[in-house]
């Protein structure tokens, strides 16, 4: 125990902390600028000082440890002249454009001047002049206001990762620069936007439209991107989001954001919004009236179940709408439409490659804590780039590496290449032998754990010995070992599993691959998740052969319970998948389409086919916040209100359940409520008030969810089955092995771009400035033997479709892929990808599409 | 791109110090005698031998002034002008160099041939004014003495 006295006030510390912490913990103010709770102490700006009794100097109490017996003041006369003195220094450069900087009110310097700074200066040379710079979409930077804390810099790279930014030159000279020393060309995450105490650097959303202290509203909600589900604030005025702020302290991203979270709010403001339901009349889709269109819909739903029956009707919920949008959207298919037809595209990779791992190690597999990634001693990384997928999750193996731990690749993963990465990089297709490889090393190291039998005896068929693999894959053996040798020794270890080793030819392969290593170095599993609520929709039911809780509509058990609860039978046949869903649209047997939230004529692999399959429909439903490929083609389309404009819960990857909180008016209906509204109209009433009256239900029906509520939830995020495991396993491992790599030839890529999520980035005009246009990313060695250059446009070829792009050359591509993201109209890479299955895990399989190149143009 | 020469010789530097980070400054010299003056190449090409983040090592050399951040002649004056020097008449010096080869401080002769720089103190005033032609030495200098030092400079 260590006891101080600060201002006359006796503290005891149960662990050593620097004076700063021990007075804070006092609730003793002392000034700081430099000092930031996130980063590595610094003690550069010297406004901490205080005065310790038996220290002949003042001491910075930032990095003083406190010390027992230690008698420290904080306010006295002589601390504060030089605090007076430190502050007169700042303010030589400082522009003092207050009025004008969009800080102002929340600026550290400001307050801390105000407080005890000097009230004229002495000084009465030039100050120096940094231009302005306004080359970043999404930031500003103003270097004349900056006081050189570096707080922004050991932020991008001790916590970020990043390292973009650094100080430049020297004495009143220097200043933040990122390299280029113009744009910053960097991960755009603004957590130095956070970090920077003063206007130095800023975001340029919204840029002078707003003072700090007109914003009051502040709504603390969940990012509407990517699975890892970090809390953010929405701060507004007048209705409108003016910036997206993270929080210290909450779960899972604890005050930092990625680039969609912070800067892609904008999309909630488009004017491109649906604002009326739209009818389509001869042809031509035509503003409705809310009464008319929902009426219009009971009423043809109503005649086609009756005239084909209820299997000729489906739907595709949405892995960006809530929890209880999904809830009500499967409950209306399956109790007012009679059928299990309804699925979502969590269908395309995460839902059966989670189906796929929990029925060998149980519910709750994949449901591993985020943070907990930092505390591994080895990451493996298999199928993408986390820090672009998942970037929050990609700063916990940053950070992981930084303290330490071995970070484990099997291609490149670029947003890693600095953490000295053992990288193993398999020739293209040879990644499932390579995975056979290690798994044959680690069970010859570490031999059988003996617990699963199933796994077990798959394991024992594997054989691939090291020559082999290096051979095969060319790797080299010595790497491979190495590469063993760090798994094997791991005693935290922890599995990465992206969505390329899942939609792979042998798909389901690569996976018991992959659960063999988890399983034989006892690793925890991270698969990632592009959407916000890809573990909520899958969870709800929203799959043809599951019900809420993600329980099996087999087990008659589950199925009587919801009979019980719903007042109906329910379909005993399982329903369609999505893939189902298209082809038997285009074989005629689908009648109506009711598409909640998704789009799916951009979102499906050969999206010609999808939406040739799509124009047999006689009904198509589409429910969105903006005009899609999909809604184009609809008979019927329902504005729905956006993420910040309703309230309702998500799932996270980690299956933490958060809360989602309204944080702007908008006039219109929450996706749940159009539903309802549909299901009333067709005689089935919903007496649903609010999305917590939905989600009291679900915690009534479902066993996943049982005794929650929002209150319990708001506290901190929870998971739903207090971590239990409720499913055990249910034996038999099914797998589909492939055949060996072709050799030669181009194949298409999935490019899952940081900047971008799906069609949503588009209408956020903040990351598309960042990343403008779709491109073909091809490797230097597919470009020099094709003579192709930087910014030439290609055809790129398959068998489905053409696109013409822009070359990029880019070095962290494959030499045998080209790759193109799936976010900008029209440019989508599915719409080259043919859609084969893999019949395990029903997904798609996204390596095998051939595709050519040829130039066309400069 | 570095010359394999440089490579190894920036892999030795590297092996002597503890942390990459130490061995920045060394390695920014070789990387300036190889690229002449500090390119944005220059500095990444040792920013990926040293795995140190470019930025990083960008603001270690502007740091310095030493590191030419910009193009330079073929041979850089240095030449003091402080106290001592200026006493002895350095700054006629500075005139001459001006109107004789055209030579502004901080700038280079249109022909690319020498950069001069002002320094602050080279330790040399017991012997000033004093200057460095590149690594060489020069002191008690007079017009006269200078006109003939640069000529032996093309
Ligand atoms: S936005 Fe992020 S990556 Fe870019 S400079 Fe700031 S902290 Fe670094
Ligand atoms: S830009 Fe801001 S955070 Fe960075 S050093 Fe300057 S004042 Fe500090
Ligand atoms: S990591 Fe995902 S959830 Fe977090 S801010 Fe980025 S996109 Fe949003
Ligand atoms: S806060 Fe202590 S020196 Fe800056």
């Amino acid at each position: 125990m260590i006891t101080v006295t600060i201002n006359g006030k006796e503290i005891r510390l149960e662990k050593p902390v620097t004076v700063l912490e021990a007075a804070r913990s006092a609730g003793i103010k002392i000034p700081t600028l430099c000092y930031h709770e996130q980063l590595e102490k610094y003690g550069g700006c010297r406004l901490c000082l205080v005065e310790v009794e038996k220290m002949p100097r003042l001491q910075t109490a930032c990095t003083l440890m406190a010390a027992d017996g230690m008698v420290v003041r904080t306010e006295t006369e002589a601390i504060a002249d030089v605090r007076r003195g430190v502050l007169e220094f700042l303010l030589i450069n400082h522009p003092l454009d207050c009025p004008y900087c969009d800080k102002a009110g929340e600026c550290e310097l400001q307050d801390l001047v105000e407080k005890y700074g000097p009230t004229t200066g002495r000084f009465k040379e030039k100050k120096r002049k940094v231009p302005e710079s306004l080359e970043d979409p999404v930031l500003v930077r103003n270097m004349e206001r900056c006081v050189v804390c570096t707080r922004c810099v050991r932020m991008c790279e001790g916590v970020q990762g990043a390292a973009a930014i650094g100080v430049i030159n020297r004495g009143g000279h220097s200043h933040i620069e990122p390299f280029s020393g113009g744009r910053f060309d960097c991960e755009y995450c603004g957590n130095c936007v956070s970090a920077c105490p003063v206007g130095a650097i800023m975001s340029r959303l919204h840029r002078h439209s707003y003072r700090p202290w007109q914003l009051v509203s502040e709504t603390v909600t969940i990012c509407p991107y990517c699975g890892v589900g970090c809390t953010l604030v929405a701060q507004v005025r007048d209705d409108v989001i003016k910036r997206v702020v993270p929080r210290i302290g909450t779960p899972v991203n604890n005050g930092l954001l990625c680039s969609r979270g912070r800067f892609g709010y904008e999309f909630v403001g488009s004017k491109e919004r649906l604002i009326t339901p739209l009818i389509k009349k001869n042809g031509v889709l035509e503003q409705s009236t809310w009464e008319e269109a929902i009426g219009f819909v009971a009423r043809r739903l109503g005649e086609i179940k009756s005239k084909f029956g209820s299997d000729a009707i489906a739907g595709i919920a949405s892995p960006r709408c809530t929890n209880e949008d999904n809830y009500v959207f499967q409950k209306f298919m399956r109790v007012v439409l009679g059928t299990n037809n309804i699925d979502s595209t969590a269908r395309t990779g995460y839902a059966g490659a989670q189906a796929f791992l929990e029925n060998i190690f149980g519910q709750g597999a994949t449901a591993n804590l985020i943070p907990g990634l930092v505390n591994a001693d080895a990451v493996l990384i298999a199928g993408g780039d986390p820090t672009a997928v998942n970037p929050i999750l990609g700063l916990q193996i940053r950070s992981c590496a930084r303290k330490g731990g071995n970070i484990l690749t099997i291609g490149h993963v670029k947003g890693v290449r600095h953490y000295s990465p053992t990288e193993l990089k398999p020739g293209i297709h040879a990644e499932t032998a390579l995975l056979e490889g290690i798994v044959t090393a680690l069970r010859e190291r570490k031999g059988l754990p003996g617990s699963i039998q199933a796994l077990e005896s798959k394991i024992k068929e594997i054989h691939r010995p090291a020559d082999d693999t290096a051979r095969t894959c060319g790797v080299t053996e010595k790497a491979l070992a190495s590469f063993v040798e760090a798994l094997s020794t791991a005693s935290t270890p922890a599995v990465v599993i992206g969505k390329e080793v899942i939609q792979s030819a042998g798909g389901s392969y690569n996976l018991l691959l992959l659960s063999a290593i988890s399983y034989l170095v006892n690793a925890r599993i991270h698969l990632l998740s592009e959407r916000a609520n890809e573990q909520g929709v899958v969870d709800m039911g929203c799959a043809p052969d599951l019900l809420p809780g993600s329980r099996p509509l087999s087990y008659v058990e589950f199925r009587r319970r919801y009979e019980a609860a719903w007042k109906v039978p329910l379909p005993e046949k399982p329903g369609m998948t999505i893939f189902d869903m298209i082809d038997a649209a285009k074989a005629g047997s689908l009648r109506a389409l009711y598409v909640m939230g998704e789009n799916p004529v951009f979102n499906l692999p050969n999206a010609k086919g999808v939406e040739a399959a799509l124009r047999g429909l006689e009904l198509l439903v589409v429910q969105d916040i903006f005009m899609t490929e999909t809604a184009r083609m609809a008979d019927v389309v329902f504005p729905a209100l956006s993420w910040a404009e309703r309230e309702g819960t998500f799932t996270n990857m980690e299956r933490r359940l958060q809360i989602l909180r309204k944080a702007v008016n908008r006039e219109g209906m929450e996706d749940w409520r159009i539903v309802a509204e549909i299901s009333g109209n067709m005689g089935v009433k919903m007496h649903f008030s609010s999305a917590e009256d939905i989600f009291a239900e679900i915690t009534r029906v479902s066993p996943l969810h049982r005794d929650l509520s929002y209150e319990e939830i708001a506290k901190s995020g929870i998971y739903p089955y207090k971590g239990e495991p409720l499913r055990g396993v249910t034996g038999d491992i099914k797998i589909e092995k492939t055949t060996a790599g072709d050799g030669g030839g181009l194949f298409l890529g999935v490019e899952r771009p940081l900047f971008h999520s799906g069609t949503l980035s588009r209408r956020a005009p903040g990351l598309v400035k960042i990343y403008e246009t779709a491109v073909a990313r091809i490797s230097p060695a597919t470009a020099a033997a094709r003579s192709l250059k930087e910014g030439d446009v290609v055809r790129v070829s398959s068998a489905v479709g053409s696109l013409e792009l822009p070359v990029a050359i880019d070095l962290s591509v494959r030499d045998a892929v080209v790759m193109i993201t799936n976010n900008f109209e029209g440019r989508g890479a599915l719409s080259l990808m043919e859609l084969v299955l893999e019949p395990i895990l029903r997904a798609p399989i996204a390596d095998k599409t051939a595709v050519t190149i040829e130039k066309v143009g400069r | 791109m570095f010359s394999e020469a440089a490579v190894r010789e920036i892999q030795e530097i590297r092996a002597k110090y503890p942390t990459a980070r130490a061995a920045l400054l060394p390695a920014i010299y070789v990387a300036q005698r190889e690229f002449g003056w500090l390119t944005p190449e220059a500095y990444e090409a040792v920013s990926d031998l040293l795995g140190v983040p470019k930025a990083i090592a960008r603001g270690v050399g502007t740091f310095y002034a030493m590191y030419k951040q910009k193009p330079m002649g073929r041979h850089v004056v240095q030449l003091c002008t402080n106290v001592s020097c200026m006493i002895l008449g350095a700054e006629r010096l500075v005139d001459f160099l001006k109107s004789r080869f055209g030579l502004e401080p901080g700038g280079t002769t249109p022909d690319g041939r020498f950069s001069l720089v002002i320094m602050e103190c080279i330790g040399a005033c017991g012997t000033a004014p004093a200057m460095l032609v590149n690594d060489d030495f020069y002191e008690n200098l007079t017009e006269k003495s200078i006109e003939d030092i640069l000529g032996k400079y093309d």
